[in-house]
């Protein structure tokens, strides 16, 4: 389990095995390291992520549509990622 | 939902913005598990060469050079327009990694088995 320092209330308060400051990073080069990122998980297991870019707000869901992901929590810029099952 | 996508570019050194962000979209469909194509012709078939995007870099972005790398090593596929690259007197011995020299056939066939793709 990682250690994620965030606001009380937040998607910190919900368990993760790996974070993520992805800083101000945003689009393709947010999502390609996150792909990296959610690969190295096993199923199940959960990236807490902070992204400031403003596009992650419509992004992280559609993204998490697109690859089966789960968006367990999203309170921009904090989301909670849990790892699809493998296809 | 097509599994596929394609973003096709016309630009290199004469519009390095255009560059940059075709390849950041290109990343975003390649992370998103689609199999990706970066289709290069007309000025865009510069970037098929080695060291050719290495000073390019566009603020607010990773450099292009990076943002080519890292789609090839995600598993994206770049054609470059044989009869552009021909008609500019490149190098073919001097493709990048990842890419790959090809006429037209290539890029229908990518394309009529069904794929979305976005023009710069």
């Amino acid at each position: 389990m990682t250690d994620f320092p965030a606001a009380p209330g937040c998607a910190a308060e919900l368990s993760s095995h790996a974070a993520w400051d992805a800083g101000d990073t945003g689009c393709g080069e947010l999502l390609l390291e996150l792909r990296f990122r959610m690969a190295a998980l096993r199923a199940g297991e959960r990236l807490r992520l902070v992204a400031r870019d403003p596009g992650a707000i419509e992004d992280m869901p559609a993204w998490c549509r697109l690859t089966g992901h789960k968006l367990i929590h999203a309170d921009h810029p904090q989301y909670l990622i849990e790892r699809r099952s493998e296809p | 939902m097509s599994k596929r996508f394609c973003v096709s570019l016309t630009y290199a050194k004469n519009d390095p913005d255009k560059a940059t962000v075709a390849f950041v979209v290109a990343n975003a469909a390649v992370a998103s598990d689609k199999e990706t194509l970066v289709f290069l012709s007309t000025e865009g078939v510069r970037l098929g060469v080695k060291g050719y995007a290495d000073d390019i870099h566009e603020q607010g972005f990773a450099p292009l050079r990076e943002l080519m790398a890292n789609f090839v090593k995600a598993g994206g596929k770049i054609f470059v327009c044989s009869p552009c690259f021909k008609k500019r007197g490149l190098d073919e011995t001097k493709v990048v990694d990842g890419a790959v020299v090809v006429g037209g056939a290539k890029l229908v066939e990518f394309l009529s088995e069904g794929s979305p793709c976005v023009s710069y």
